[in-house]
């Protein structure tokens, strides 16, 4: 099971604001799906790489977060507190795939290469591909801190989302950007 | 002031610069080039995942399963519309039904959730049911069935490996069972045949297929398949047991899906034969068949820990097809005879071939 560790999440000596408490806990998940889903799933297919993955903890996501909402749970911040869970639920999802064989590209018949419209050339990858399978190669971690920064996510919640100290977070970004600097143009 | 470190024009970048550095990348001209530099990058990044569009069918999923979410939670919402059929007003005399069924209901609650998690029973009765209708789904079925799995061991040497069987579910003992590495080489395999009598077994060592066959077998013995499954279905039945199963609903692009979790737990004293200290079973919601099985406990009185995960299952219809294992050029076979026990048959073929081909 996914774990939501922190007990920022739920803090409570928060008070409530009147506003709050009266909104429906159905609504408010799905107006924060309408903000926030698209985001968070870009954010779990650039970590997971599997769209069906991404799919399911999206959904996984927002139910916790009613749940959370249903149970008053501290309402600062929901941004950060979907990512958080989301990046749990992801790392939670690796470690499972890791006990299974890597996917072999002989044995599945999808695969398709790149081809022309004639139907004969195979295409090199232009730059935007070969940028999309050097960030596809980064390593988790790297790949997770990137995502988190590219939906706009602070330092501050980053460090919360991804367990890293809110001092790294600056370090070891400009690192994967390095990385995939470097992987671009290899 | 000293021209940033890379970590700096990051943060620049990022908006979480002190206002000194971001004084500074404003003035130098080097600073300003890399922080340009490094945000066209994050740009390049940013865009390259918005080019990810979220499948219009997720809300459709999420929507729905709010709304299960919201059956469960026992919401009473009105719901409203024109066709909506209003709800009439009990007369006193069914205000008396409606006590009498409420302290029924009482009686109930107060059996279930005090008295049978004493007796050691499930709680959780839907998860029990999920695990119930599975265990018939892998006990029931006729005709020649075509599994394949992989199954991850610990312990076990190149685990995961991918393990292909073929039974025929109206006679347990004619079955072929093999075994793959992760790169598709066969590692192993059995077969036996109770109407052509014969028992095969192979061996790939060192590059090659040792296949030993033996015919006329009198009583088909042992049936791996079998035994697999009572496995698989003991631990389902000591699942169903456990009173804190935890179920999760997912709804996703391949349909319904139950999860069922068994926490783990540290028991002092495990059972002599088989205990489970902690499972994880994801079954079908469409036939409630198990796609994905994982325990951990012990089996004798040691420690074991398995995952199953599903990869194929179908029933082949018309014509009935082999269960030997046909040689392949370059394969070496051995014939035998048949005796009451495979392992001593085995090694007796072995050995006799062993010392023909030592001129004894």
């Amino acid at each position: 099971m996914t774990t939501i560790a922190g007990s920022w999440m739920k803090a409570a000596d928060a008070p409530l604001s009147a506003t709050t408490t009266t909104v429906d806990p159905q609504a408010e998940t799905l107006r924060l799906f309408e903000e926030h889903g698209t985001a968070l799933f870009r954010f779990c297919r650039s970590v997971l790489r599997h769209s069906g993955d991404s799919e399911d903890v999206v959904q996984e996501t927002f139910l916790k977060l009613l749940h959370h909402l249903r149970h008053d749970g501290d309402r600062r911040n929901l941004k950060s507190w979907l990512f958080t869970v989301a990046a749990n639920a992801c790392r939670d999802r690796t470690r499972w795939r890791l006990r299974w064989l890597p996917w072999n590209a002989e044995r599945d018949d999808r695969t398709v290469d790149p081809i022309d419209p004639a139907g004969e050339v195979r295409l090199k990858p232009d730059t935007t591909e070969r940028a999309r399978t050097a960030f596809r190669a980064l390593a988790p971690r790297d790949r997770l801190l990137l995502s988190l920064r590219a939906q706009g996510l602070s330092y501050k919640d980053i460090a919360v989302a991804s367990g890293i100290r809110e001092q790294s977070v600056g370090r070891l970004l400009a690192r994967a950007l390095d990385r995939w600097r470097k992987k671009c143009v290899a | 002031m000293r021209c940033l470190t890379d970590v700096e024009v990051q943060a620049v970048v990022d908006g979480e610069a002190s206002e000194a550095h971001r004084a500074h990348a404003e003035i130098c001209e080097e600073c300003r080039a890399r922080v340009s530099e490094r945000r066209s990058q994050m740009e390049e990044i940013a865009s390259l995942l918005d080019a990810d569009g979220m499948p219009t069918r997720v809300e459709t999923r999420l929507r729905y399963a709010i709304s299960e979410a919201a059956g469960q939670s026992g919401s009473t919402e009105m719901v409203r519309g024109s066709t909506v059929l209003r709800t009439k007003r009990p007369s006193s005399w069914r205000s008396l039904g409606v006590v009498s069924a409420l302290a029924t209901a009482a009686v109930v609650a107060l059996f279930v959730y005090g008295v049978m998690p004493r007796l050691g029973a499930p709680m959780t009765l839907s998860a029990s049911e999920v695990l119930s209708r599975s265990l018939q789904t892998i006990t029931s079925g006729s005709g020649v069935e075509m599994l394949e799995y992989e199954v991850a061991l610990d312990g076990m040497a190149n685990s995961p490996v991918v393990i292909r069987q073929m039974i025929d579910r109206d006679n347990p003992n004619r079955y072929r069972v093999a075994s793959y590495h992760a790169d598709g080489t066969i590692a192993s395999a059995i077969s036996q045949d109770p109407l052509t009598q014969r028992r095969t077994q192979l061996f790939h060592v060192d590059g090659t297929n040792y296949i030993v066959r033996v015919n006329g077998i009198h009583s088909p013995v042992l049936s791996l398949p079998q035994m697999a499954q009572a496995l698989v279905e003991t631990s389902i039945g000591i699942m169903q047991a456990k009173s804190d199963q935890q179920l999760t609903v997912e709804d996703g692009p391949n349909g319904r899906r139950y999860i069922i979790d068994i926490p783990p737990v540290t028991p002092k004293n495990p059972a002599a034969t088989l205990d489970i200290f902690g499972a994880r079973a994801v079954i079908s919601g469409t036939d409630f068949r198990i796609q994905e099985f994982e325990a951990t406990g012990s089996l004798l009185k040691q420690p074991f820990s398995v995952s199953l995960k599903l990869r194929m299952q179908e029933y082949l219809g018309g014509t009935t097809p082999s269960f030997d294992i046909v040689p392949a050029p370059g394969d070496v076979v051995l014939e035998g005879e048949a005796s009451d026990d495979p392992l001593s048959e085995l090694m007796t073929t072995v050995l006799r071939e062993l010392g023909r081909a030592r001129g004894k």
